[in-house]
């Protein structure tokens, strides 16, 4: 039981770190939507759960694909503010579960009183 | 600590958009103006935006030291507009050269005009970054409830 308890929350604690570091690039392509130049950054989405704190997937990586502006910049506000939306919705979900894994371990503390 | 991170970086676009748009006001203000301390016109003004790397906590130093990077934004030059004043004939005015004519500034009102939604749009767009990151730092400290 707590075995299982400290998997699954140090996974969803991992899933919130990569949650966090991503609302900072979208924060900064947000910044940076009027910078002559700049590219839109994201990062590579993760692979599994135990990766997520892995050297090789804290990197943002420019992204292609998107048409830029005369001035090269090729932020998408659309893009960004979808990305902030599911961010945040994510985040939610995953906070909500680690509550969730907290009170079974509580509820297994207090014999299920 | 990212998130913490994330909140500065949509403050430094916030700065550097509030800026332009002051700039912006200022060029609408002296849009008539003949006469500057330089001597002459005044001359537009426009704001540079430039990425700079946001550093200064301890983890941003970790994240930086693992090729993760994340840039904020600054203004990091307000260019005068070099183009020659447009000229009016105006004979009576008492800034009107031998020609009768006089050195108006050369600033387009409805080109500042969309530039200073722009500005107050991407102003906007930093808040709601801003906004949806104090949720999340919320519900973490939620979790220790």
């Amino acid at each position: 039981m707590v075995m299982t308890f400290a998997n699954t929350a140090l996974d969803l604690g991992n899933f919130l770190s990569y949650l966090s570091r991503r609302q900072e690039v979208v924060a900064s392509n947000i910044a940076n939507a009027d910078t002559p130049g700049y590219k839109t950054r994201d990062l590579p989405p993760p692979q599994a759960f135990s990766d997520l704190l892995h050297e090789s997937s804290l990197g943002a990586e420019e992204i292609s694909g998107l048409p830029a502006r005369n001035d090269g910049n090729n932020v998408s506000m659309d893009r960004e503010a979808r990305i902030l939306a599911e961010n945040t919705l994510r985040f939610n979900l995953a906070s909500q579960m680690i509550k969730g894994e907290i009170r079974d371990l509580k509820s297994a503390i207090t014999e299920g009183r | 600590m990212s998130l913490f991170g994330a909140i500065s970086i949509s403050a430094s676009g916030m700065d550097a958009q509030r800026v332009r748009a002051e700039t912006i006001t200022e060029n609408l203000a002296n849009a008539d103006t003949t006469r500057t301390p330089e001597g002459g016109a005044y001359r537009r003004k426009d704001a540079v935006f430039s990425s700079v790397p946001m550093g200064g906590t301890f983890a941003s130093a970790l994240f930086d030291a693992s090729g993760g990077t994340s840039d904020g934004v600054a203004v990091s030059q307000i260019r005068v507009d070099e183009t020659e004043p447009e000229r009016r004939y105006l004979p009576g005015h008492p800034d009107a050269d031998a020609q009768g004519y006089v050195a108006f500034p050369k600033i387009n009102p409805a080109e500042e005009m969309v530039d200073l939604m722009s500005a107050s749009r991407g102003f906007q767009a930093n808040v709601t970054a801003i906004s949806a990151v104090k949720d999340m730092i919320a519900r973490s400290i939620d979790l220790f409830r």
